[in-house]
């Protein structure tokens, strides 16, 4: 591979590569503002200026300037090196960069810092950015002083609601056109642009448009400062009280990569962030899907529930007791979730096909929908594809209710409320659910045993690519939800069963080598029908 | 620790009795700062004595490594709790030396007059306190008087008596106010006139000269064996002060003394905080001789240095510097570093690690009190139950600094 000498230190690159992305690959930051790994570069910001010296027996690039004479107080015309931007210039074999070794360098971020901030409003105090602003962390590095200029700022339109997400302000744009140029490149919807020059400078969606679409949370994400805000974060937290969590998202197959952002003291989640992976979702997420970590509080089952009432855990037991006693293990049938986690479905799994030895496994899900050729998957599940890993060719739900209908299956052992079936007919079965969310199979189940979401604990889920991701936990358990393969655990003491696993790493170490490791725990698997052998 | 019954032959004692035994503290009177002495006792004298320090705990250390650096300061206020100005100049000056900063001259002196303030204030209490407890009340008034003077100065300079906070990573939290040189020198000289007025009244005291000659001796080899520094090892003729042997802010650039006793006892560590008192009068008087009327008290560098609010207010820049500095705290470089300076009791020391984040990594105190009430069982065993109340009185253990 190639390599350049930046500021002495050799930076491998491949070639194509700018001087700034080969730098950022090791994790060496220029600073900057314009540029995003994920999108062009235009290098308007000026701030990730670095000087290049010339090559052996060339001229050095330089300007003729004039420089204040601070003691005589007179001009005197000098010359200083033509400084490039590094988001732009393209790494050549064996150039010498010099970044955080230059004076001049130095010396420009200091001045490009100084010009960003001339007309920037005090806003700190109320911004939503305050804490994660790049305008504040390089005025630490590369500023440090104090204002010069004393006169009226200029002002620009703020609180500019560009749609029905996100809001924009003007008086604190940098100009970057990160916004711009992710609808244009990412979304492939070029609803936003710049008007006007100079001072006068600001970012206007379309006439007739408003910013809308399945990537506008975007826009506020790749923003450096804090011009966009989401309507659904803004003034909803300080950013410095939050702590983040590696998850996964759980809107559709694709899984992206975020950071779940939630504050300890109140146990509350309060946003996503993308979490950069390459293999997955680049630097990016949709709107729905940055919005489902609202699922974190909604639409929970945090108490047992028997027959519709709220009951204690004991009852809920004794209950899933009384109906499972003395069934034919022919007529009970399992439902994995495609909206749990691996080790939860392994766990009912191993419950229901090992020690209950039913045969009859089905998978519920929820119903497939929107889908674009970006990130979006048609299927809404985060993890059909494990399901499919543990039990391969697993039946849909509808199938199970043809066997119900025909009185085949009296009982059944259910993973997760969502469904994407009408299960009405289900009433007639005995149904017990351990499930996060409620959905319709929670409210036709006899007994419902709380689980916890993704956010509460530790889960792997396979994306339609098949990979395998783990989503961290953030928040504690709500009410008295456990996790589902421990909830698992206790209803098959309560039915009189010895469950082989007590804690996530020892299904863990079950479920390592993928799906061929599942297949051999059931060996003789077929559609729906396993061998309890 | 051993255990305290132990059989004593029958015959040893004239008359033979069970030894006794009794707890001194924690809370008592005279056992200053909560703690404890189980005492056997043989008659009134001491066999044994067992020195429980540890009922004042607030988990000091482990508190530093919540906050941001600058947020140690209310912190280290509360360990030697008579001389609060001491330990904010401590502490600002461990930090300053792992950041590699030095204050301006101004502030120097400034730290350097409120200081001596600060270890008169210390002298006074104590040896005001250990005359009250053996029944000379008015010599502790005159004492406390006098304190109070200190009190009202320092009052003036920080707004607060006893838990200023007033130090700063870089600097002070103020430059010192107009009046400040004059009334340090209109009080000193009261001050001592005051000390002289008690001084009389006890070291002509037959009573209070018999309970103290001679009374808890300790041998400067001894004294540096367990650790010990300060007033009390100096009163065992060890002349031994960090301000002399590693001078520190511009204590090279004065002249004072450093006073000695002879005989270690608990007389020579009070006639040594005596002296000690008219010495730090010579250094503030130095002090504010040289101490430039006007000019910077912080140091000019944005990474620490808070900006003035007005700024905050009305420039960005200064707002982000502010929030910066109070959100995150000033980062101070990846090391570790033991500064010590010259405390109230003696080497009070700072141990800090940084990880290069705006919170300590770890704040390990080394505190003269600590040491010196280690020495305490060895003073008192085999001495008298009545000599203890003013052996350790002389040397004023403080229990904020024994937070161990």
């Amino acid at each position: 591979m190639p390599t350049f000498k930046l500021d002495g230190k050799s930076i491998p690159f491949e070639p194509g590569d700018t001087i700034i992305r080969a730098a950022w690959k090791l994790g060496i930051e220029i600073p900057h503002y314009c540029w995003h790994p994920g999108l062009t570069a235009p290098a308007n910001c000026r701030m990730c200026l670095v000087e290049i010296l010339p090559k052996p027996g060339q001229r050095a690039l330089t300007l003729d300037i004039l420089e204040l004479d601070a003691n005589s107080g007179e001009y005197r015309p000098v010359q200083k090196p033509k400084l490039q931007p590094s988001c732009y210039m393209a790494a050549v074999e064996g150039m010498e960069v010099l970044s955080d070794s230059s004076e001049h360098v130095k010396r420009a971020r200091h001045d490009v810092q100084e010009f960003l901030l001339l007309n920037h409003p005090v806003d700190c105090p109320i911004c939503d950015q305050s804490g994660e602003c790049k305008l504040q962390d390089y005025w630490l590095e590369h500023m440090q002083t104090k204002k010069r200029m004393h006169d009226e700022p200029v002002h620009k339109p703020k609180g500019v609601v560009f749609g029905p997400t996100i809001v924009y302000d003007g008086e604190r744009c940098v100009m970057c056109t990160r916004c711009v140029r992710f609808m244009a490149e990412v979304a492939k919807d070029p609803v936003l642009d710049m008007r006007e020059r100079g001072n006068l400078n600001e970012i206007v969606v379309s006439p007739g448009r408003q910013l809308d679409g399945h990537y506008t949370f975007m826009t506020e994400h790749v923003c450096p400062v804090g011009a966009l805000t989401t309507k659904d974060f803004r003034f909803k937290a300080r950013v410095w009280f939050l702590r983040t969590a590696a998850a996964v998202c759980q809107g559709c197959a694709t899984g992206c990569n975020a950071h779940l952002d939630y504050d300890p003291r109140y146990n509350k989640a309060y946003r996503y962030r993308p979490r950069d992976n390459e293999m997955v979702n680049k630097f990016w997420m949709c709107d729905e899907g940055m919005l489902t970590y609202k699922e974190a509080h909604d639409g929970r089952v945090v108490e047992p529930v028997v027959r519709g009432k709220a009951a204690s855990v004991a009852k809920a037991l004794d209950e899933a007791r009384a109906l499972f006693k003395g069934v034919a293990k022919d007529s009970i049938a399992i439902v994995l979730s495609a909206q749990h986690s691996l080790e939860d479905n392994w766990a009912l799994r191993e419950l229901g096909t090992v020690l209950v030895g039913s045969k009859s496994v089905f998978k519920s899900a929820k119903p497939d929908g929107y889908e674009d050729a970006i990130l979006i998957n048609r299927d809404k599940n985060p993890n059909a594809k494990g399901v499919e890993q543990l039990v391969p060719g697993v039946k849909a739900l509808p199938s199970l209710l043809d066997e119900v209908q025909a009185s085949r299956i009296t009982h059944v052992l259910a993973l997760g409320g969502a469904a994407m079936a009408e299960v009405e007919a289900f009433r007639s079965a005995k149904v017990v659910v351990v499930a996060a969310h409620a959905g319709p199979l929670t409210e036709v189940a006899a007994v419902v045993l709380p689980a916890t979401s993704w956010a509460e604990q530790s889960g792997t889920f396979v994306n339609a690519k098949g990979m395998r991701q783990v989503s961290e936990k953030a928040l504690e358990p709500l009410g008295a939800s456990k996790p589902a393969w421990a909830q698992l655990a206790a209803l098959a003491t309560a039915l009189g069963y010895e469950p082989s696993w007590t804690s996530l790493k020892q299904i863990r170490t079950k479920l390592v080598g993928g799906a061929a490791d599942a297949r051999a725990a059931a060996p003789s698997a077929t559609a729906g029908q396993l061998g309890a052998e | 620790m051993e255990a305290l019954d132990i059989d004593l032959e029958e015959g040893e004692l004239e008359l033979p009795a069970e030894p006794m035994h009794l707890n001194l503290g924690p809370s008592h009177p005279a056992m200053h700062g909560t703690v404890r002495i189980v005492l056997e006792l043989s008659g009134e004298t001491i066999v044994k004595a067992d020195v429980q320090v540890g009922y004042l705990h607030r988990g000091f250390e482990k508190m530093c490594e919540r906050g941001t650096w600058a947020q140690v300061f209310p912190y280290v206020d509360r360990l030697n709790y008579v001389s609060p100005m001491l330990n904010n100049v401590g502490y600002a000056l461990a930090v300053e030396k792992l950041c590699g900063l030095a204050v301006p001259e101004r502030c120097q002196w400034y730290r350097m007059a409120l200081g001596e303030l600060a270890r008169v204030s210390d002298h006074l209490t104590c040896t005001g306190a250990m005359a009250m407890e053996l029944g000379a009340f008015t010599p502790f008034l005159w004492f406390v008087k006098a304190r109070e003077m200190v009190w009202d100065i320092l009052e003036e300079e920080t707004g607060a008596r006893l838990t200023h906070s007033f130090g700063r990573i870089g600097g002070m939290a103020s430059p010192p106010t107009a009046d400040f040189k004059g009334l340090c020198r209109a009080s000193l000289a009261q001050i001592v006139h005051l000390v002289e007025e008690g001084e009389k009244m006890l070291l002509k005291n037959r009573i209070f000269l018999d309970r103290l000659e001679n009374v808890g001796p300790i041998s400067g080899a001894d004294a540096v064996a367990l650790g010990w520094t300060g007033p009390c090892l100096r009163a065992s003729g060890v002349a031994y002060d960090i301000r002399k042997d590693h001078p520190y802010l511009k204590y090279d650039e004065v002249d004072f003394e450093v006073p000695v006793g002879t005989k270690g006892d608990t007389l020579d560590r009070f006639l040594v905080r005596l002296g000690e008192i008219r010495q730090s009068r010579r250094i503030i008087e130095q002090s504010l001789e040289r101490m430039a009327d006007d000019g910077p008290v912080n140091c000019d560098d944005p990474r620490v240095v808070l900006p003035a609010k007005t700024d905050v207010y009305t420039t960005i820049e200064a707002t982000i510097q502010h929030f910066k500095l109070v959100m995150e705290g000033a980062k101070v470089p990846k090391g570790e570093v033991y500064s010590y300076t010259e405390g109230g009791n003696g080497e009070l020391g700072y141990y800090l690690v940084s990880d290069g984040s705006g919170t300590p990594y770890r704040v390990r105190i080394r505190p003269p009190c600590f040491q010196i009430t280690g020495g305490l069982s060895k003073l008192i065993e085999g001495r008298m139950l009545s000599d203890i109340v003013p052996t350790f009185g002389s040397l004023n253990m403080i229990g904020g600094e024994c937070d161990h």
